[in-house]
């Protein structure tokens, strides 16, 4: 018991010597905050995916025009009106738009029955499969929806239904966020022991303080203390940004959000006490730092997700203890989950606790 | 209890190499007892193992009735240390730092008295990093006060120092003995060791090569027909500079 006194009596001065420590400060609150300032202004209060397309009006029917008026009503569209299609394909080509739409001449003539028609070319880059079917799907529902409009006749024997796609309207924001948190937790973990710890060590602060009588897991685990304070106070600074100045949208429990952190940080501090408690000094703990933290940084989902991936590397990198983190956050944040749903990155998160606190342990050097 | 402090036969090996190699010593209780001997003698490492910092590789140290290889951490709660070159967390002000210690014995410390004491009393809210090297070492006393231990290890305390911080350093430690508190130091310098200590063991190349009180190790030493080279003058240019510059502290 008078063990588990002194442990938190010492974790309270480490805790406050960190957050007086400015370069720690920047690089676990600052740094995370500027990822999330300029991927959130990049990604964020978006309302879903849109597209920017290319107009090409050939056409000098009236209706043409009360085409493009429609048109450019829609959220997902957005028309920029262009004369000259050679550049307009090469800004496709470049990215700038996803999409070229043509309305060629003639387009909008009024039929035998008095209805406009005529068809629309579309054109869109050959490379890119996966939007230009959403593309293709959106437009689609573009015209029905005009069709339905101005041909007051019976619905037509092939009847299309429009299909609007039930999402939870995730945006590429949520996915920074958790991705985001994870990162700052990684940071936390990982990088201010391979700076904090290994000097400690390296001056003789260590071994100051073995002077007196405390054992290395008392050290360690007072230490996994103060991270772990620093680590609610930093995700809770990121959330709170993200909810005040990017209209993040809560969707699970703060208990499970709460929890879920706190083990996240201390599976990750694992890292960093086994790497810095083994090093001699910084020099030894920096390049593993790098090693263990760049590929997981990378690998983990943190920006971009891991369903881009191809199948064999995601199954690899599941296992990968930043990857539970950066899930296991989204799915509380942006689905709702609550902590007991989220069994599997439970597991990997926990076994890794097991196997990286018991490296720590066995390798610890106090010089 | 006489002897609080028993050293029978302690080794340290590192590789084919022993630092330490048969030092026997027994320190009295209430005395400054000193280790005095060259840079490379193995006076730190021996005072290290009875710390409990190094591992003991034959011999024993008992202290207070403890034998420190079995017991290190019942020895850990009743001593103090000032390491040779201490180092102490940055951003955490001086009544922090000896708060933290004082926590880790689950003793309550009396910051204000104890920085008053080593005259640190206005640096309560100062971090160590400011302070001169006077000071520093001023700070490790209080730091290797904060448990009442019954012994305290000096190792080097005044090495560095300019010749008025040595000599506020000398009166600190005479007054830690006189509150009853045993002093072991180390030290390369021949007159701290007079000065202060009531035994001194001489130290070199890991072994004790004598032990007694300064004054009779002078007198064997006049015994087989020594004769000091230059005569010995009634001051010397260390008294000279205090006189000079003034006995109180000053600090830079």
């Amino acid at each position: 018991m008078q063990k588990l006194r002194r442990i938190v009596a010492l974790s309270r001065f480490l805790t406050v010597r960190y957050l007086r420590d400015k370069t720690a400060l920047f690089f676990t609150f600052a740094f995370p905050l500027i990822f999330l300032v300029v991927f959130g202004g990049i990604f964020g209060s978006d309302n879903g995916p849109s597209f920017d397309v290319a107009l090409i009006n050939r056409s000098t029917e009236p209706f043409s025009e009360e085409f493009v008026e429609i048109a450019a009503q829609g959220d997902f569209l957005n028309f920029q009106e262009t004369e000259d299609f050679e550049v307009a394909s090469e800004q496709l080509g470049r990215g700038e738009f996803s999409a070229i739409v043509e309305l060629p001449e003639g387009f909008g003539a009024l039929d035998e029955e008095g209805r406009p028609s005529g068809s629309i070319i579309t054109y869109v880059d050959e490379a890119d499969q996966q939007q230009s079917a959403a593309f293709s799907a959106v437009m689609q529902g573009l015209l029905d929806g005009v069709n339905a409009q101005f041909i007051d006749v019976d619905p037509p024997p092939l009847a299309i239904e429009q299909q609007s796609i039930q999402t939870a309207n995730l945006t590429q924001f949520d996915y920074i966020l958790a991705g985001l948190i994870g990162f700052s937790i990684l940071t936390l973990g990982i990088f201010s022991m391979t700076e904090g710890f290994a000097v400690d060590k390296k001056n003789g602060a260590l071994k100051r303080l073995r002077v007196a009588p405390i054992e290395a897991w008392q050290l360690i685990i007072a230490t996994a203390i103060s991270r772990v304070l620093v680590g609610i106070l930093t995700v809770a600074v990121m959330f709170i940004v993200a909810v005040v100045f990017f209209d993040f949208n809560m969707r699970g429990d703060y208990l499970s959000f709460g929890l879920f952190t706190i083990l996240s940080t201390i599976c990750l501090f694992g890292f960093g006490m086994a790497i810095a408690g083994w090093a001699k000094d910084g020099n030894q703990a920096a390049p593993l730092s790098n090693l263990v933290a760049f590929p997981m940084m990378f690998l983990s989902g943190v920006f971009f997700p891991r369903f881009l991936m191809p199948d064999f590397l995601q199954a690899m990198t599941f296992y990968l203890p930043l990857t539970p983190v950066v899930d296991g956050l989204r799915l509380i944040l942006t689905e709702g989950s609550t902590i007991l749903q989220i069994g599997p990155q439970l597991a990997v998160i926990g076994a890794w606790i097991v196997i990286i606190y018991t490296v720590a342990f066995k390798v610890f050097r106090w010089d | 209890m006489k002897y609080v402090l028993e050293v029978k036969n302690l080794k340290k090996r590192y590789g084919s190499i022993t630092t330490v190699d048969g030092v026997s010593f027994s320190v009295k209780t209430g005395e400054i007892f000193g280790i005095l001997g060259p840079n490379g003698a193995g006076k730190t490492t021996t005072l290290e193992m009875i710390e409990a910092l190094r591992s003991i590789d034959g011999g024993t140290a008992t202290l207070a009735g403890l034998d420190v290889a079995e017991q290190p951490n019942r020895v850990k709660e009743i001593i103090g240390v000032q390491l040779q070159s201490s180092s102490f967390f940055d951003n955490l002000y001086l009544g922090e730092l000896l708060r933290m210690f004082g926590g880790l014995y689950s003793q309550q410390v009396d910051v204000a008295r104890l920085l008053d004491e080593v005259q640190l009393g206005d640096k309560i809210k100062s971090q160590v990093g400011t302070l001169s090297g006077g000071q520093k070492q001023r700070f490790s006393v209080a730091a290797a006060l904060v448990n009442n231990p019954k012994i305290l290890f000096l190792d080097e305390p005044t090495t560095g120092l300019d010749p008025q911080s040595r000599r506020n350093l000398w009166e600190l430690i005479q007054n830690i003995r006189d509150k009853n508190i045993t002093v072991v130091m180390t030290t390369h310098y021949m007159e701290e060791a007079e000065l202060l200590c009531d035994r001194v063991a001489v130290m070199d190349k890991g072994k004790i090569i004598a032990l007694d009180t300064p004054d009779k190790l002078i007198q064997d030493l006049l015994k087989k027909g020594f004769k000091k080279k230059k005569k010995v003058q009634e001051a010397d240019l260390e008294d000279v500079f205090i006189n000079l510059t003034g006995k109180e502290l000053r600090e830079g």
